[in-house]
């Protein structure tokens, strides 16, 4: 034996009770499940008092970059994630010709605010095809990765420049049925599209100018090989993602396929979407079309700098009026004490206390100001005799408009609404978007929230249910057969937590993208160990590890 | 007939940790949809109605959308 994990409480992710025993693996597969497992192993760990649980899975992530320079797809793997699904929206990296490069990198940027320093010397491109860039990515990997090909760069190769201009031909769509087919054939979990996003000229993305037969057409490709299809639907937009249900819901009985949409957000403002989306979703599943709505565990946050005119202050007509004048001119209507006094006055002249007292301090650029990074409007009000506006208005002009502040938990975010619908039995947990927005927000540690909010403090799950929406069930939607259970024969992802403290940290700036580029990243609390196809990937004691036993799994 | 026109204007998150316009469009015939506008899509609909608030974007009409969707980059 290899290694084994004794006095554990087995969560199995089938959803049945947990039991207490050992877990026992040799090469990279679970051989043995409970009871007491005599002998020793090579490696043993006590999970006294700790969950060992089968690896977490990521289902929507856009580490196609990162991985290539980190493996370990940090900090994702510390928070127990084994599997991560990226190239999703429309957007992998690959296939992919050289010449389209650069307009593939603009998409990235905009979509997921990845840095130019991330494509410019972090890594070689020595790809085209989809497999080629699988080689790339196998070369250390330390967590599986099941990617998906992205239909805006299928589009990209067959059609170039008239990508994003008109519809395909019927040569196009052959062409493109065809290239799909090769990224299956090298280990595609399958195909994503997007109806919403925009490239850095906000302009619609090559997957948003295909007609319905074109995806028809490429979902058919899917059929042969039964593989996901992951869409982003006009989120809010309540009867149109309706359609697409039911556009889907078609792709899938017609094609026998899997659907995945995401996100889908509760929200205050369309307090109906959930319910009505869940209705049709419900209806169509009942015909047997899998049709999987992607929810995401943490709240929404708003980030802002005055640099772009915030729909925040929409609700002061005077703010917003010059948030929107060209830069140099709002700085010095800012500047001007007079000018000043009208906006406060408008926004009461307390400052709005109420409205931003809690807003935080996310980023400076000033290092006299690093200080102030996390501390709230309202507190740092206090500390200088101010109130909150005119406090975030010296920050601004200070840090030449670039400060950028936090709104927290202003979507998303009644737990009394969103704890059931994560319960939902046809709601797919996920949509985390980790790797993305980097610079906004944190994406990583939502499984840590998953378990310290709905699972321990509002108890809307039970943890065995929780564990099987993020594994086992995640590894039935996406039809990865050997993976989401503890279970003899299967590989051996594992992650031991301790359920009383399990959570995500506090959100933090990092400086670690390349040439030392800043992203917002959390930390995992209480995870203890993440065992990636029975090697050692992270540890609370050691950290990462060496080891690089990430695969490239697929359907 | 009668035109279609913006209902309700609310600011809401936006999945990309913007916030978001959300108009509630109420047609002719008495039904209703949602239209979401990023912030450089909202600030432009301002400009074409003329608003200084949001509640000035209620009663406008549908085509101030129309033409902000079918020209983003504008």
């Amino acid at each position: 034996m290899d290694l084994i994990i004794r006095n554990g409480r087995l969560v199995d992710g089938t959803g049945l009770p947990s039991f207490f025993g050992d877990l026992g693996i040799r090469d990279g597969r679970i051989v043995h499940v409970g009871g007491r497992i005599p002998g020793s192993a090579t490696r043993e760990i006590d999970a006294a008092g700790r969950v060992v649980a089968p690896g977490f899975i990521d289902p929507h992530t856009h580490f196609d970059v990162q991985l290539l320079w980190d493996g370990q797809a940090r900090p994702a793997l510390e928070h127990g994630i084994t599997t991560v699904i990226p190239g999703n929206c429309s957007l992998s990296l690959a296939p992919l010709k050289a010449e389209h490069r650069p307009r593939l990198v603009g998409m990235f940027q905009q979509i997921e605010e990845m840095p130019d320093a991330a494509f410019d010397g972090a890594f070689e491109w020595t790809w085209e095809s989809f497999d080629g860039y699988l080689e790339a990515l196998r070369k250390k990997l330390a967590v599986n990765v099941a990617p998906l090909a992205g239909h805006s760069v299928i589009r990209l190769w067959v059609m170039g420049d008239a990508a994003t201009e008109r519809a395909a031909d019927a040569d196009e769509l052959a062409a493109m049925q065809q290239l799909l087919r090769q990224c299956l054939e090298a280990g595609a979990i399958g195909l994503s599209t997007s109806f919403v996003d925009v490239d850095e000229n906000l302009q619609p993305v090559p997957s948003r100018y295909a007609h319905f037969e074109e995806l028809d057409a490429l979902a058919a490709v899917l059929g042969e090989y039964g593989r996901m299809l992951q869409v982003v639907p006009e989120f809010y937009a309540t009867d149109i993602t309706l359609a697409r249900v039911d556009q889907l819901a078609e792709l899938s009985l017609k094609h026998q396929i899997p659907t995945t949409f995401s996100p889908l957000f509760d929200s205050a403002a369309v307090p109906d979407n959930v319910a009505r989306v869940l209705a049709r979703v419900s209806e169509q599943m009942a015909r047997g079309a899998r049709v999987w709505p992607q929810v995401q565990t943490r709240p929404i946050d708003i980030s802002f700098t005055f640099e772009v005119a915030s729909l925040l202050f929409a609700f002061t007509p005077g703010w917003y009026r010059t948030m929107r004048l060209p830069r140099e001119q709002k700085i010095a209507a800012l500047a001007n004490p007079e000018h000043l006094d009208g906006l406060i006055n408008e926004a009461e002249p307390d400052g709005n206390i109420e409205r931003f007292d809690t807003i935080r301090v996310r980023a400076v650029i000033r290092r006299e100001d690093a200080g102030l990074v996390g501390r709230t409007l309202g507190d740092i009000a206090a500390e200088r005799g101010s109130t909150p506006a005119r406090v975030m208005v010296a920050i601004s002009l200070a840090n030449d408009l670039q400060a950028s502040f936090l709104a927290a938990n202003l979507g998303h975010n009644d737990p009394a609404r969103v704890g059931p619908l994560l319960a939902h039995p046809m709601v797919h947990i996920g949509a985390s978007d980790a790797g993305a927005h980097i610079q906004s927000f944190s994406t990583y540690g939502d499984t840590g929230y998953l378990f310290s909010h709905f699972v321990r403090d509002r108890q809307d799950f039970t943890l065995e249910a929780a564990v099987k929406k993020i594994t086992a069930d995640t590894a039935r939607i996406w039809g990865i057969s050997d993976r989401g259970l503890l279970q003899p024969g299967l590989a051996a992802d594992v992650t031991i937590f301790d359920p009383a403290i399990i959570d995500r940290g506090d959100e933090e700036a990092a400086f670690d993208m390349p040439e030392q580029g800043m992203r917002y990243v959390r930390h995992a609390r209480g995870i203890e160990a993440v065992i990636v196809n029975g090697e050692l990937a992270w540890s609370a004691e050691a950290g990462y590890s060496s080891a690089h036993s990430g695969q490239v799994v697929n359907a | 007939m009668a035109e279609a026109t913006i209902e309700r204007a609310v600011v809401t998150p936006g999945h990309d940790g913007s916030a978001e316009l959300l108009l509630t469009i109420r047609y002719d015939n008495g039904g209703s949809g949602h239209v979401g506008l990023d912030a450089h899509g909202a600030a432009r609909l301002f400009e074409r109605c003329a608003a200084t608030r949001l509640e000035d974007l209620v009663g406008q009409s549908w085509q101030h959308i129309m033409h902000i969707l079918e020209q983003p980059g504008d």
